[in-house]
């Protein structure tokens, strides 16, 4: 099997990079779903890979555990990838500044028009108490009331800022060279 | 891995700065209740959270733990930003010197990386006007 000139393997180094940040960023979506709330499913379903400027979507789905793949980020979005361009996971709903805990925010009612309380569709990390904030959190412990909470206060920055970006960003970078025309999967040469 | 040495080597010091102000402003720290809602009295609340425990690194296993430091100030609303910022580098001096601590053979080593911030924010409904800053940490349990 001939080897391939150096020069025809650019536009292959090209191909992997982009599958690379490409995979990146579904590793990172998902793992933002993992971390963060899902009460609805409309948050957690609303990450994109932007550039920045660029308004991100709205929801994806709702109801569910939305799981990303591929078909997210696609491929389009990097034709033009050139030394310098960097790329944003940013969610487009217009609460999020609220569900990151970056900002103090107002909380929908967890009970529907019966007085029901509306399950999440995540495991609640806390179920009880009264606000008495207007932050994730702030809550009376265990004296009545509903508050309930898909995420532990801090998730964002404990994701970001606790290594779990950094591991995801990696597997990411990882299965996308396997995968593309470089790696292990498709051979060499 | 000793969780709770983490977490006194960042919170001990907090405390002790803002209860060393005159007045004292309260800190409140995890499952603790903040203050009851509709006060202006000013408070803070410091938030240490875990990330990743004992990440494999090229020299070896080491003892140490990755996660955030959240400080939120709370000062009265309508005042101006000055007494928020003030607290806020209270708590930033603190950080600052843990940075400047050096490395001993026991206890925590404990490391704040970039702070991110100050933001600010005020609602209609909340009496507070927010200061917020956050920084990722690394810190290590040395014995």
């Amino acid at each position: 099997m001939a080897a391939k000139k150096f020069k025809d393997l650019i536009p292959d180094v090209s191909e992997s990079v982009k599958k690379a940040l490409r995979q990146a960023s579904v590793e990172i979506m998902n793992g933002l779903v993992k971390s963060g709330p899902a009460y609805s499913g409309e948050f957690s379903s609303a990450w994109y890979a932007v550039q920045p400027g660029e308004t991100p979507g709205k929801n994806r789905s709702t109801g569910r555990i939305y799981r990303y793949d591929l078909r997210n980020v696609p491929k389009s979005k990097f034709k033009n990838l050139r030394q310098g361009t960097y790329y944003e996971i940013a969610n487009g709903m217009e609460y999020a500044p609220y569900a990151l805990d970056l900002e103090p925010g107002s909380f929908r009612s967890q009970l529907d028009e019966n007085g029901d309380i509306i399950k999440p569709i995540k495991q609640p990390v806390a179920e009880d108490g009264r606000r008495t904030g207007q932050l994730r959190g702030q809550v009376t412990g265990g004296q009545g009331g509903i508050s309930i909470s898909t995420a532990p206060l801090d998730w964002y920055n404990t994701y970001v800022q606790g290594a779990a970006l950094e591991r995801d960003f990696g597997r990411g970078v990882k299965l996308g060279f396997r995968d593309g025309p470089l790696g292990s999967k498709k051979g060499f040469g | 891995m000793d969780y709770q040495k983490i977490r006194a080597a960042v919170e001990n010091p907090l405390l002790t700065a803002f209860n060393g102000l005159s007045p004292a402003v309260p800190v409140y720290f995890d499952n603790i209740t903040a203050v009851p809602p509709n006060t202006t009295t000013e408070y803070v609340r410091v938030n240490v959270t875990f990330g990743i425990t004992n990440e494999p690194t090229l020299t070896g296993s080491v003892d140490n733990a990755r996660g955030a430091l959240i400080i939120r100030v709370f000062t009265e609303k309508g005042k101006g930003p000055a007494r928020n910022q003030t607290l806020l580098t209270t708590a930033v001096n603190v950080l600052e010197t843990l940075n400047n601590t050096a490395k001993t053979d026991s206890g925590v080593f404990f490391r704040v990386g970039e702070i991110n911030g100050p933001t600010f924010s005020a609602t209609e409904e909340s009496p507070h006007f927010m200061g917020r800053i956050d920084a990722g940490y690394v810190a290590t349990v040395l014995s």
